[in-house]
């Protein structure tokens, strides 16, 4: 619908449809990786665990946790300027340090070089190597930095974002049979298929879609819209101060002075958290007379994602500050982060979350498919950019998952002590994802859509058997063994090889009879006409 | 969908400063009246600060879905552009608070 046609029809729901077709397909492809990526995040740490298999570890309590790191860090880096220990839980088995040196005094000396993050063995201490990747923290950060360098990948990420807030308020003005809709799915009708898969996967999960939407924004918000912020303060610390709390003094005395314990501390911060435990603790100035201990809590156990933090004396103990009470923004916006992350949740609505993020993921790739399946029906206007959106729903929909599939794959099959492991895995997902995109443009498009499909299939499918192979800890073991975490994951990879393969076999029954499913596009559609059918 | 548009610049050029105007002016209407509220709200500055942003993204869809519907262009640049550079001289005479 042109400007025009706007003048000549300016009913709200017209508007509204236009609208989200083209912000629908201008960010649509973006957004489905978006989606399907995020939603593999909801297991970034189980991912982690899966593509390091030679570490197994057993969890312990947080206090273990931190005196062992502690113990560790003093024999290593006793004069360091800062420590950072992330400690395990349930899900993360292995405690993280990461130890910021004292900068040299002589100006012209060079900086050090920056210290790599370590893992260590929580009941032990010990540091613990594996092969070299970024785990599941790759999709994570693909989803909102887009593989695209800082800040542009945020921006574009969040420019998206705000295109999907928009296309879900105007997808629901369009749409004025919501709930009928919601039991109709016709399949093998062409066109109308496609309709009804998209408000299916829409309808269903629709408070789900508008919440990831919103807060997912609200993640960055600090990004993306500080202007509040710079129109009350001078000093943004003064905001940052105000709602998390003062930073401690981060100047050291010079005097030596024994740390204390941080066992006790831990008890009884967790106290005062009401049985919350410690997600993170840094130490400033250890072994100083000036040493803090700041614990922060996790999120794991409360909606609010952003909790508390209490600073300790290092050298006695003694409880120096404590972070303010959020009021109820505060409140509203930490919840609005944990109903993103999800970091709250148990098995149960973790799995949740993770349907429901497919079911976005549905949502972004069916309307994907309506609107090309639509301007191909032989009555449409031409579009001279067709050829190109349906190249691109391939390499989205089904190019994509082959190179996720990729990326795990080259995480079995790389040799573990191949230089810059980790940056070569993420390469092969880019190669293989764009690579086969490419590739499918040489071939016919419905040809395309099946061979691609079911290349991701027999990726997918290959999983479990490369893991069995290459690794201890293959599907018959890990079942014997009561390793749910590694059975899980080699079910899923064989679920999603299955769905892709069923597609892939749908696409082909398409491909081997055109005329049928010609007809069936052309047929006219359903005399109950939705605004988004409007020609 | 683009049929009647073909050929015509003067629709295209339209369309274009329409889009201009929801996706800068836009962003920079929701930036600015949601600072001159968190600004001037009768409230603690942080929770203050907070709400708006929180809120921003709401007028900031708002906005856009408007500048599409409103067939008058006149009325959506004078309205989301007024918004913007009326709200930022508004900040700018009150200056910050902290």
């Amino acid at each position: 619908m042109s400007k025009a046609a706007l003048n000549d029809a300016p009913g709200v729901r017209q508007s509204m449809a236009w609208i989200h077709g083209w912000l629908g397909l201008l960010a649509g492809w973006i957004l489905f990786a978006m989606f399907l990526t995020g939603t593999a995040s909801y297991f970034r740490p189980e991912i982690t665990r899966w593509m390091q298999p030679e570490i197994d570890l057993r969890p312990v309590t947080a206090a273990t946790a931190a005196d062992t790191a502690v113990a560790h860090l003093q024999k290593v880096a006793p004069t360091a300027e800062q420590w950072f220990i992330s400690l395990p839980d349930a899900r993360t088995t292995a405690t993280r340090i990461f130890i910021r040196e004292r900068p040299n005094p002589d100006p012209n000396a060079k900086p050090a070089p920056r210290r790599p993050e370590l893992r260590l063995a929580p009941a032990t201490g010990e540091e613990v190597t594996a092969r070299d990747t970024r785990g599941g923290e790759h999709f994570y950060r693909f989803h909102f930095q887009l593989q695209i360098p800082h800040p542009w990948g945020r921006w574009l990420a969040g420019l998206c974002a705000m295109a999907m807030l928009t296309a879900i308020i105007s997808g629901v003005i369009t749409h004025k049979r919501i709930f009928v809709d919601f039991f109709t799915l016709r399949w093998s009708k062409g066109q109308r298929s496609w309709l009804d898969a998209h408000n299916a996967s829409a309808v269903i999960a629709l408070p789900f879609h508008a919440m990831i939407t919103y807060t997912g924004l609200i993640t960055l918000v600090a990004m993306y819209m500080p202007w509040p912020i710079q129109a009350n303060y001078k000093d943004p610390a003064t905001f940052e101060t105000a709602v998390f709390g003062a930073e401690p003094d981060a100047e050291a005395s010079g005097r030596l002075a024994a740390l204390t314990p941080v066992a006790p501390l831990i008890a009884r911060a967790s106290k005062e958290w009401g049985g919350g435990t410690p997600a993170t603790m840094v130490v400033r100035n250890p072994n100083d007379a000036a040493a803090t201990v700041t614990l922060f809590q996790n999120s794991r156990d409360r909606l609010n994602a952003r909790g508390g933090s209490i600073v300790f004396s290092g050298v006695d103990g003694r409880q120096l500050s404590t972070s303010p009470p959020p009021g109820p923004a505060a409140e509203t916006s930490g919840v609005m982060l944990g109903l993103h992350t999800g970091s709250f949740a148990g098995p149960v609505l973790r799995w949740t979350y993770f349907l429901l993020g497919l079911a976005g993921t549905a949502m972004v790739g069916t309307g994907l498919m309506l609107w090309t399946v639509k301007r191909k029906r032989p009555n449409a206007v031409p579009f001279f950019g067709i050829g190109l959106a349906e190249r691109l729903n391939v390499g989205a929909i089904a190019c994509l998952p082959a190179g996720m599939a990729a990326f795990l794959l080259a995480n079995r099959l790389l040799p573990a002590t191949l230089q810059s492991r980790g940056d070569t895995e993420v390469s092969i997902m880019f190669w293989t994802w764009f690579g086969l995109a490419a590739l499918a443009c040489l071939r016919p498009i419905r040809r395309a859509w099946t061979e691609t499909l079911a290349v991701a299939a027999v990726a997918f499918l290959a999983l479990p058997l490369v893991n069995a192979f290459t690794t201890d800890r293959g599907l018959f073991r890990s079942f014997v063994h009561g390793d749910w975490l590694f059975v899980a994951f080699d079910l899923a990879m064989l679920a999603t090889g299955a769905l892709l393969g069923f597609a892939a076999w749908r696409a082909a029954q398409i491909s081997s009879r055109p005329a049928r499913s010609r007809r069936a596009a052309a047929r006219p559609a359903n005399p109950l006409r939705e605004a988004v059918d409007a020609p | 969908m683009k049929g009647k548009m073909t050929g015509s610049s003067i629709a295209n050029s339209r369309m274009a400063a329409r889009a201009l105007t929801a996706i800068v002016g836009g962003y920079a209407a929701a930036a600015g009246s949601v600072s001159l509220l968190a600004r001037i709200a009768p409230i603690d500055r942080a929770e203050a600060t907070i709400w708006a942003m929180t809120l921003s993204f709401l007028v900031y869809a708002g906005l856009l879905l408007w500048a599409f519907h409103e067939t008058r262009l006149a009325r959506v640049a004078a309205t989301i552009w007024g918004l913007a550079f009326g709200s930022a001289a508004c900040l700018w005479l009150l200056g910050p608070a902290l």
